[in-house]
């Protein structure tokens, strides 16, 4: 019953597509005949006008598409890419530390804490958005401006100009991702083995010292997935800034455009699927190759 | 000695402090919702806000309950997030594992693929979806948002848990298949209980996706007897000519109380799970 | 792993079985019809459209769906039989882009040329788009100028947009203001636009946003922002005239009753004329409605004609008016004294006069996003009125051009 090393490893090839076959099909049919799809439609000329009567029309909104990577777009990809890095480089260092902090010794009230700060994750995130914009940084009655009317006597309008308004999504933003992050690390902390640090410590190692050596290098690889998905996430936002600043009729007046946000307000609405189809492939395409950049520096994705 | 124990205290205050601090900032906007939610003057801004409502009401609970089918919405929340979590992770899981262990042409380039999969936003493919679904007849249905979701949450489903099955050393595997056991064995004796801790992460992520999602459900869903919670609530927001905030901030919280309960009773076992084992990274 | 492939099998058939069968069967041929209706409307003005339908029962049933993000899910079914509603109960400014789309059939297919004739003109120019009418109106709403009696006394009441500007001056202080409106929203400045005699965009579909008229009017309308707070949505503004801080305030009739169940004692006054060019503030006005489905139209004329015209009736406007806080669409029923007697009503019908339909276009959908980041740029961010304005009509140019 020998099998030649070929046709073993073609039959285990076979097996492993065929276990992951019914989760790759969900996936084909979901996500990637849609985008598919969308590269169809952004050949055709289906707009307000030609609704159900479309036509294909080649490459022609892909010539326009182009007229709106402009300038405009150009500083919204550069703002896409500090808000990227910012945001993950802030939810990285705090959920490091708060997930650290929750996992040291004689902490009773730790599961309370670690309750409580899962709450912002279980509201839907566009309540949370709107709570925070009308509740916290409304400029008559947020509870911000209120609070900071009282210490300094200062009217702040904290969406108006660009700098304040960043920093407020990034802050709704962690807000809303922290969550996550803290639960990830947590959980890839557990999974550490403590005897690492028992001898670490034998061997005179600080605290400092053993979260570079020991605890860095074992997070590593269990969330480096999870760190990629949240970079996408971040990569992508939308609602945070569009909703922030942006939603008509309350415009706050500061102009902090990502290029989702950018391309939104520039082909979108015009209500022309063709079009803004070709947008989004584009996009598509620069994000494949953002990841190719993002996935060469990252050993792990190569795993 | 002594000068131990005392610092012991100090760096204990600091932390349990900065704890508080960090969730007093995590729980802000919830206590005002909060409190919006119960005060009986009935507005999301006043210029003199406080905590603790200065008319105490229930009267907003009361109209979420009484006069919106929340109970209806959130039996079919419930029969969706289960049957996706269902669909999802049972597909996801032998798909992971099989990604994180086997070694076959193609299987670099897929996940690749998936992750630059997830990186294209949903939304913008929304209307593809829509074509799929009303030719396969799911439109308005409850199964097609099942399967929307599901295959929008896989992707992540399989890239979280591979990463958490490569953690786990193939020793321990291999120690198993001494003892006898097959691929189906190792699996579900060894494996799936050692990986517990992202399992569950991984379900909890997708029962708070389909929770809180309402853009598919408010466009392919008719009728206020299908909806969700979460696009029940959406069709209660507050906008300048219907709805009321209290209302609004009153249903925010109780759609989203089922999901900290969730969490709540996942977290004891996400802990239980690898602490004692001897897994390492 | 067969054991897993055959559990999710069962999972997958269960759930199949479990959930499908749920989609309703529509439009059986002969029998009893039954008609959808989606709306976005409150639960009041929904009964008394359910009740006056009553009547056509058993024949004739109609089911009114609430739907959220109905004009989205519109483009999205429009065309689909087994998805799309048979009329949807909306405001008039999205006729153009469904009628453009092909899914609205006329109204006067269906009811006769003269079935509209009793209308408000008003109405029926928001129900138009490109000569045909594609709405039966039921009601309107203008936008008022309302004012907290408490404050502004009879005498102070502004006639005209200078003495409204020295009251702002005089009592904007300690924490109150004059007069606050949503001045960076479209919907709301447009009154102002169209106080200096222009528009935003022509019927034609072209934008005039660097217009002489329409930079003066910015120019003009800026010196009126300093005095009104930062923020421009309609929460703030709402809550500051509620909580009595603010004097007067424009707002839709939906705002009068939560104000006076606020405990304010609000008066309704003209709109102020514009001192320099003799017109008053016109703001836009919606008309709300019933449009037909092209998609359902064929199978179920007779009983779609027949839910018309049970709710085209002047007692159902009547009624709706109460509810609503709107205006009838139809004229004769301001012969009516439980008419005439609501100055609201009444207010409104005097606006009417003046005042603008959204415009119906398939342009203007862009044209609100292009004109609420010149109103921005220009009251908020401080940026020069002149090249703000050329570079909006620049914006507008494209994605108009890009619309097609």
């Amino acid at each position: 019953m020998k099998q030649s090393p070929e046709k073993k490893a073609r039959k285990k090839a076979a097996m492993a597509y065929l276990v992951s076959a019914p989760s790759l099909v969900l996936i084909f049919l979901i996500v990637v005949f849609p985008i598919l799809y969308t590269g169809y439609i952004s050949f055709t000329n289906m707009n307000t006008y030609h609704w159900f009567n479309f036509d294909f029309i080649g490459l022609s909104n892909y010539g326009r598409a182009l007229l709106v990577f402009d300038s405009g777009f150009l500083s919204a990809l550069l703002m896409t890419v500090v808000w990227t890095a910012v945001n993950m480089a802030l939810q990285l260092m705090i959920a490091f530390l708060i997930a650290n902090l929750l996992n040291v010794k004689h902490l009773p009230l730790r599961n309370v804490y670690k309750t409580i700060l899962m709450f912002p994750w279980a509201m839907p995130g566009y309540v949370s958005i709107l709570l925070w914009k009308t509740g916290m940084f409304n400029s008559q009655f947020g509870l911000l401006t209120q609070w900071m009317e009282d210490i300094s006597g200062l009217t702040v309008r904290w969406l108006q100009n660009d700098v304040s308004a960043f920093i407020c999504c990034t802050v709704v933003n962690l807000w809303l991702a922290l969550p996550f992050m803290i639960m990830i690390m947590d959980g890839g902390l557990k999974s550490i083995d403590r005897s690492y640090y028992e001898s670490a410590t034998l061997d005179g190692a600080g605290p400092i010292r053993q979260a570079i050596a020991i605890t860095l290098p074992c997070l590593k690889p269990i969330i480096g997935p999870s760190v990629m998905i949240t970079l996408f996430t971040t990569f992508k936002q939308f609602d945070v800034i569009y909703l922030m600043t942006q939603q008509v009729g309350s415009q706050t007046g500061a102009h902090i455009h990502t290029i989702i946000t950018y391309a939104y307000e520039n082909a979108f609405i015009t209500n022309n699927y063709g079009y803004s189809s070709a947008i989004s492939i584009m996009i598509f395409m620069m994000l494949i190759i953002f990841a190719q950049v993002t996935n060469r520096r990252s050993k792990e994705a190569n795993a | 000695m002594k000068a131990k124990t005392v610092k012991r205290m100090v760096s204990g205050t600091a932390i349990n402090l900065f704890f508080v601090a960090c969730c007093f900032l995590a729980l802000l906007p919830i206590l005002y919702a909060l409190s919006v939610s119960l005060d009986a003057r009935g507005s999301l801004l006043s210029s003199n806000f406080s905590f603790i409502p200065k008319e105490f009401t229930l009267a907003h609970y009361a109209r979420v309950f009484m006069e919106e089918p929340v109970i209806l919405w959130f039996q079919n929340t419930m029969l969706l997030t289960a049957a996706t979590v269902i669909l999802a992770m049972a597909t996801a899981v032998p798909a992971a594992y099989v990604f994180s262990r086997k070694r076959f042409p193609g299987r670099t380039a897929v996940l690749r693929v998936l992750l630059l999969l997830y990186s294209f936003p949903s939304i913008l493919s929304m209307f593809a979806i829509y074509k799929l679904m009303s030719t396969l007849g799911l439109v308005n249905t409850h199964i097609g948002l099942i399967v929307i979701y599901a295959g929008t949450m896989s992707v992540f489903a399989l890239l979280n848990m591979k990463g958490y099955f490569d953690a786990i050393p193939v020793e321990i595997e291999e120690a198993g298949r001494m003892d006898g056991c097959n691929d189906l064995n190792i699996v579900t004796k060894i494996v799936l209980p050692l990986a517990r801790p992202t399992l569950i992460v991984t379900g909890v992520m997708i029962v708070n996706f389909v929770w809180n999602e309402y853009i598919f459900s408010i466009n392919f869903l008719t009728g206020s007897d299908r909806m969700t919670l979460a696009s029940g609530l959406y069709s209660l927001q507050a906008t300048e000519t219907s709805g009321s905030w209290p209302v609004f901030a009153a249903a925010s919280l109780v759609v989203s109380f089922p999901v900290l309960v969730i969490f709540f009773l996942s977290q004891k076992h996400m802990v239980s799970g690898l602490t004692s084992g001897g897994v390492k990274g | 792993m067969r054991k897993v492939l055959c559990s999710l099998m069962v999972c997958v058939l269960f759930l199949l079985t479990g959930c499908s069968g749920s989609t309703d069967p529509q439009g059986a041929k002969s029998g009893p019809v039954t008609i959808t209706i989606w709306h976005d409307k409150e639960d009041a003005v929904i009964a008394v459209l359910q009740e006056a339908v009553q009547a056509l029962e058993p024949e004739v049933t109609v089911l009114f769906e609430k739907k959220t993000g109905m004009t989205e899910s519109l483009k999205l079914v429009g065309n689909d039989q087994n998805a799309a509603p048979d009329m949807y109960f909306f405001a008039h400014d999205k006729i153009g882009v469904y009628a453009e789309m092909g899914i609205l059939t006329p109204i006067t297919e269906l009811l006769g040329e003269d079935a509209l004739a009793g209308y408000v003109p008003l109405t029926i120019q928001g129900a138009t788009y490109q000569g045909t009418i594609y709405q039966v109106p039921l009601y309107f709403e203008t936008l008022l100028f309302m004012y907290n009696k408490k404050y502004m006394a009879q005498e102070d009441v502004p006639a005209t947009t200078e003495q409204l500007y020295s009251y702002m001056q005089r009592k904007t202080k300690y924490g109150h203001y004059g007069f606050v409106e949503q001045h960076s929203t479209p919907y709301y400045a447009a009154g102002w636009i169209h106080g200096f005699g222009g528009s935003l965009i022509t019927d034609a579909g072209v934008p005039c946003l660097d217009s002489a008229e329409v930079k003066a009017a910015l120019d003009y309308h800026k010196k009126f922002v300093a005095y009104m707070p930062g923020e421009t949505e309609y929460a703030t503004v709402n809550t500051l005239f509620m909580e009595g801080m603010a004097h007067a305030t424009i707002a839709g009739p939906w705002f009068v009753p939560t104000v006076r169940a606020a405990g304010i004692d609000v008066g309704i006054a003209p709109m102020p004329v514009v001192d320099e060019t003799v017109l008053p503030l016109a703001p836009y006005s919606g008309i709300q409605g019933l449009h037909v489905l092209k998609v359902q139209t064929e199978r179920k004329k007779d009983a779609i004609v027949k839910v018309l015209q049970v709710l085209m009736q002047p007692e159902v406007s009547v009624k709706l008016a109460k509810v609503s806080g709107c205006a009838p669409a139809v004229e004769s029923c301001y012969t009516l004294e439980e008419v005439t007697a609501d100055p609201l009503i009444m207010a409104m019908k005097q606006t009417a006069e003046t005042a603008i339909p959204m415009p119906n276009i398939p342009e203007m959908d862009v044209m609100w996003t292009v004109a609420g980041d010149l109103l921005t740029n220009v009251n908020m961010s401080g940026q020069d009125i002149e090249s703000a304005a050329a570079a909006a009509q620049k914006k507008a140019l494209e994605l108009i051009e890009a619309m097609k």
